[in-house]
């Protein structure tokens, strides 16, 4: 059983490997970042380190909303860079078996399909897994679209 | 006073200071000792001057007064002509083991030395002194 | 058994490793110096003594070292070397060009074995060199010189725990005798009741009144007879830590400072505090606050700049390694060249010059390689046999400049835009400037892999340079003319960490402009702004200052309005004003530097936090003038 943390995104629930997530927190002050992506809320500061927010509604091609308490910044720590994800709210800690974990089927339509590790049921519930390397990885995008081409 | 309670200071003497920690860490399983460090000649003869020396380890070849000078001077002076000194120098120097014990040198040992060996011979050159 | 006593003595004397190799830096650094200072001397009779006795005790101690780490290659070679140093000094044998040589490629080689250890390599093989070193040993014994007195003093000092207290020791005496003149002899003595004393025998210049001076230290002074058998002192001119000098980890200079920046966010926080209770605070009770918080300002100022001048060093070291590339690649490829060498003495963060070794190498390297051209093409361009090739520092503001300059044959621009565009870059324009030239030298991939390439520019691995200098903060520049040469300038924070800025806002948003950067502020009213040929400008100082609208550069949806601040930036030349909505501040800020790609942007050079816990970007100036320059085009 591995443990994962869950948020929410634009009605649906996403999960990350909690080893990854170095910790979750309210978002108070973003300065923005001139000429960055469009989805790079901009800095904030997380334990005396200066990280980028990546705003995953964006990302994903979601409306953006405007932040509110339940918003979360949950902060990726991959061993090679620290991310912050804006996301809707975040507050589950769940353990996943990872034979619960099937690939994404191939109809999965949406932006986010490319960016899925896999979905995981529980007890009614979808979960879809992030594949945080290509969540991270702003280029991808692009390779993905080529690929499909 | 019982022997334990007495610290023998060890005046470590060598121009580099990574084989000055080398030595003085050798020297730490001996719990009776304390060290006091000079960088050249000069430095070690005062040393002698201003604080009790118990033991000397002495390197050869140093700037400013050849280790042998320092031996030579050492053996001169009525109040320091007793401490022990074990001469540390460095392999390829072996024809001056004679030169140095002919003027004084208690023991000799060659660099790379063994730590438990530096250890032995300072801590038995201190029972018998 | 004790735990200190191990059963392995090499496992034993692993845990010193990391001193083992700053010593041998150390000792390599010394030997270097004293091989550029032997280099002229080759062939000469009159070697000096101390460099002789300096670099065989460099040799003499890495070989000790090197065996207690067993490390058997590096413990042999040094033992060849100072063999070799044995007989020169002795004078059996005079240094000659071929000594020379095999005396630097010795040590090149022992550096080499020194790193491979260090980074767990192969080590090499120096069998070949060691008999390189063995047959080095011809000519005839050189004599040796002396030189005149002006006044002989004979000088005793008899040394106490007290004056050691107050560090009065042989050391410090010895080292400010050697500062009023020569000394001739320095040796222990043994007074009346068997006291020890030291005895100097000074030659110099300086008056009795200097000599005077010293006599509270426990000084006696005395004229001393002409004494033509004194022996000349082996000085220790450059010997290594004396055993007050503490070798520090830099992790902990980074940790300390780190501390620092934090306390100087504190501050700040403290004097926004006072700065709300003024209104309701009596005076009397206020400004004495107001004045401890200001004393606590000065300190921390005080505190970071002795942290600061821990970290630095002078950047000499790094150059003294460049001369020997340059020699060994100029042999290699049958070239003259003669380095140049100044600002040696220019001080900057040990972390910078770290960072910077690559770059500059490669710097170097190129010019060598590429830039300076052989002896026949020289003579057939009517040039200098020798190549000059010059490396210089000096610093301007809180800013070092090293400039890497070469007379060869400089970089063909047709050739590089031929390159490119055979390979389906994007040239832009044909008529390419220095700048674009860089530019398109250091994209990734040109030119790795055609000879001919390599042959007309610089582009192996530009792009790496260039990274690297401005991910510390730093901008390169190019200039070059075909035929003449090629000059890079590189200019870098002194230090990094802690900066005065001007604090500004554009649309809401406050930005952090290093006070370095900015020579004035204007305030400009809308009304005095013309446009000339696509570029809006103002008058300053009775010229033409081009102005470059922040929220413009930056693609924020704001105008300024009717009255707004200029930040005059750059030199008279080529001036530029920075245009914000106003000035909020001066603060001292903590630079902290933005390391994920998603968060870097052309003209952010970091960010800092001015105690509220928001980030606020600093601008990088450099950067902004460059994107103005482009926008223009």
């Amino acid at each position: 059983m591995e443990p994962f943390i869950l948020f929410e995104l634009a009605g649906t629930t996403y999960g990350v490997r909690s080893e990854f997530v170095q910790q979750i927190e309210m978002i108070d002050d973003v300065a923005s970042v001139p000429n960055a992506h469009p989805a790079v809320e901009g800095v904030v500061l997380v334990r005396g380190q200066v990280i980028p927010a990546l705003n995953l509604r964006t990302r994903f091609g979601f409306d953006k909303v405007e932040r509110n308490l339940r918003s979360r910044l949950v902060v990726i720590n991959n061993g090679s860079r620290v991310v912050g994800l804006v996301v809707d709210t975040a507050r589950e800690f769940i353990k996943i078996a990872p034979e619960s974990i099937e690939p994404p089927p191939e109809a999965l339509t949406g932006l986010s399909g490319k960016y899925l590790e896999g979905i995981a049921s529980i007890n009614e519930r979808m979960i879809l897994v992030l594949n945080l390397d290509a969540v991270l990885d702003l280029d991808y995008e692009v390779e993905a679209a080529l690929e499909t081409t | 006073m019982p022997d334990e309670l007495k610290m023998n200071n060890i005046l470590v003497v060598d121009d580099s200071p990574t084989m000055r920690r080398m030595v003085i860490t050798s020297l730490g399983s001996l719990r009776t000792v304390k060290s006091t460090q000079a960088g050249t000649g000069l430095e070690a003869i005062e040393r002698l001057a201003i604080e009790p020396v118990d033991l000397m380890v002495l390197d050869l070849n140093m700037p400013d007064m050849h280790g042998m000078e320092v031996i030579d001077f050492v053996r001169r002076h009525q109040s320091y002509r007793n401490i022990p000194i074990v001469v540390l120098t460095t392999k390829g120097e072996e024809a001056s083991r004679t030169k140095a014990l002919e003027a004084g040198a208690t023991s000799y040992l060659t660099k790379p030395f063994d730590p438990r060996q530096l250890a032995d011979v300072v801590g038995s050159l201190l029972k018998t002194t | 058994m004790d735990k200190s006593t191990p059963d392995n003595s090499g496992e034993f004397f692993d845990q010193f490793l990391d001193d083992y190799y700053a010593e041998c830096d150390e000792h390599l650094v010394l030997i270097r110096r004293a091989l550029v200072t032997l280099e002229d001397e080759v062939d000469t009779a009159t070697i000096d003594r101390a460099v002789l006795d300096n670099l065989f005790r460099s040799f003499h101690t890495l070989k000790g070292i090197s065996g207690m780490v067993g490390l058997g290659a590096a413990e042999q070679l040094a033992h060849h070397l100072e063999s070799y140093l044995r007989e020169l000094r002795e004078g059996s044998v005079v240094l000659n060009a071929s000594g020379f040589e095999s005396l630097a490629a010795g040590v090149s080689l022992l550096e080499n074995v020194i790193n491979a250890r260090r980074n767990d390599q192969a080590i090499p093989s120096i069998g070949d060199m060691a008999a390189r070193l063995q047959t080095a040993t011809t000519s005839a014994p050189a004599d040796t010189e002396n030189n005149a007195a002006i006044t002989r003093w004979q000088i005793e000092f008899t040394p106490t725990a007290d004056l050691a207290a107050r560090g009065v020791n042989v050391n410090s005496v010895r080292a400010r005798l050697q500062e009023i003149g020569e000394l001739k002899q320095a040796k222990p003595i043994v007074k009346g009741a068997g006291e020890i004393a030291f005895q100097f025998i000074l030659s110099t210049n300086a008056g009795q009144t200097t000599l005077k001076s010293f006599e509270v230290d426990g000084l006696v002074f005395q004229a001393a007879e002409e004494d033509a058998t004194a022996q000349k002192i082996r000085q220790p001119v450059a010997t290594l830590a004396p055993s007050t000098v503490v070798r520090v980890d830099l992790d902990r200079l980074d940790e300390l400072m780190r501390i620092i920046g934090e306390l100087v966010i504190s501050r700040t926080r403290l004097e926004d505090q006072l700065t709300e209770l003024k209104r309701s605070t009596p005076p009397a009770v206020w400004r004495p606050l107001q004045e401890t918080s200001f004393g606590i300002a000065r300190q921390l100022r005080d505190l970071r700049e002795s942290v600061m001048r821990v970290r630095m060093v002078p950047i000499g070291e790094v150059f003294e390694r460049m001369t020997f590339v340059v020699r060994d690649l100029a042999r290699e490829n049958g070239k003259k060249i003669l380095v140049q060498l100044s600002g040696g003495e220019t001080e900057i963060d040990k972390f910078l010059v770290e960072r910077m070794m690559e770059p500059l190498l490669h710097l170097v390297r190129n010019a060598v390689s590429h830039g300076i051209e052989t002896v026949a093409e020289r003579e057939a361009q009517g040039k200098q046999t020798e190549g000059l090739l010059s490396l210089s520092a000096m610093t301007a503001g809180e800013r070092i400049v090293i400039k890497i300059a070469d007379d060869g044959r400089g970089i063909d621009r047709d050739r590089v835009l031929e390159r490119a565009s055979a390979r389906g870059l994007d040239t832009g324009n044909t008529q390419l400037d220095d700048a674009g030239l860089l530019d398109l030298i250091s994209t990734p991939g040109l030119s790795t892999r055609d000879e001919a390439d390599r042959a007309s520019g610089r582009g192996v691995g530009m792009d790496v340079v260039k990274n690297a200098i401005e991910e510390l903060g730093g901008h390169i520049w190019l200039a070059t003319k075909l035929g003449e040469g090629t000059t890079f300038t590189i200019e870098l924070p002194l230090t990094l960490a802690i900066a005065e800025a001007l604090i500004v806002s554009v649309d809401g948003q406050r930005f952090a402009v290093p006070q370095s950067a900015v020579r004035e502020v204007l305030e400009v009213e809308s009304t005095s702004t013309n446009v000339l040929e696509n570029n809006e400008i103002i008058s300053y100082r009775g010229k033409v200052l081009p102005l470059l609208r922040l929220a413009r550069v930056f693609e924020m949806n704001h105008e300024l309005g009717d009255k707004f601040h200029v930040l005059v930036t750059g030199e008279e030349s080529n001036a530029v004003g920075l245009a914000v909505d106003r000035i909020i501040g001066q603060r001292e800020i903590v630079v902290r530097a933005i390391k994920d790609p998603l968060a870097q942007s052309k003209g952010i050079a970091g960010a800092t936090e001015l105690g509220d816990q928001r980030v606020v970007l600093i601008l990088d100036i450099s950067a902004l003038r460059q994107l103005a320059v482009k926008s223009r085009h």
